[in-house]
């Protein structure tokens, strides 16, 4: 696999995370504050727009490779998610965690060999 | 879990759909984008060509669908038992390139695949209640 191919999986991962949490930090943020304000309505815009990124990405990606390749490297974004809550909420990594992080590090390293 | 309605408005049946349109989404996704693949042409990177291909349309709407009665799922169903529950589109997802897509899937690969599945399985529900918190 290219550098090139490898930088957007990975750019298309880390947008589609970043766009799941904005999306729902405004979804909270309406139940409490309702929908006409700018906060909401831009917090929607920018996650709409890496849900958009992140799904072009793909599309370019899956005219190059195959599905059951690409696929795993989804499990990559346990990583992100478990990087960014020891970042924001200080949360300590489980070994459970740890294990199973490991385990898709190790799987995705296979599906990439192949 | 509160007053969950029944028929349609299952959300057990709801999470079902949410997978199946996931899985077929992806399946189609592929499909239109093998159908016009360019790969020789660097703007293809973009994927914005994939957009030719009406089966992308098709994944599109499902992609939709699919969020749709995820969110409603989430309504009546915590996310610490919806998501690992919606974890089955990742062995899905595999069995469908091999059955439908037709991919030469190797020894190895297969190895890899299961081995994300099963850090996958382990990860669902501590991952749930962080993204809860995040």
């Amino acid at each position: 696999m290219s550098f090139l191919a490898f930088l957007f999986i990975l750019i298309s991962l880390v947008t589609f995370v970043a766009a799941q949490l904005i999306l729902k930090k405004a979804m909270q943020f309406s139940a409490t504050k309702g929908m006409r304000n700018s906060y909401f309505v831009s917090r929607v815009a920018i996650g709409v727009v890496l849900m958009t990124v992140s799904f072009f990405l793909t599309l370019g990606l899956l005219q190059r490779f195959d599905l059951s390749y690409l696929y795993p490297f989804q499990g990559l974004s346990v990583i992100f998610i478990t990087i960014l809550a020891a970042v924001v909420l200080k949360e300590k990594l489980s070994a459970r965690l740890a294990i199973g992080a490991l385990l898709i590090t190790a799987g995705i390293l296979l599906v990439s060999m192949s | 879990m509160q007053n969950r309605p029944s028929g349609f408005g299952n959300p057990w049946l709801q999470l079902g759909l949410s997978v199946v349109c996931v899985f077929a989404s992806e399946l189609l996704l592929k499909r239109g984008a093998s159908e016009v693949a360019a790969p020789d042409d660097a703007f293809s990177w973009t994927g914005i060509n994939g957009l030719a291909s009406p089966l992308v349309w098709w994944a599109i709407v499902l992609i939709i669908a699919s969020f749709i009665s995820w969110l409603y799922v989430l309504r009546y169903i915590p996310l610490n038992i919806a998501y690992p529950l919606s974890r089955v589109v990742d062995i899905l997802v595999p069995l469908g390139c091999w059955i439908f897509l037709g991919e030469l899937i190797s020894t190895l690969r297969w190895c890899g695949i299961a081995l994300v599945v099963s850090g996958l399985a382990l990860v669902a529900k501590p991952i749930a209640k962080m993204e809860e918190r995040l």
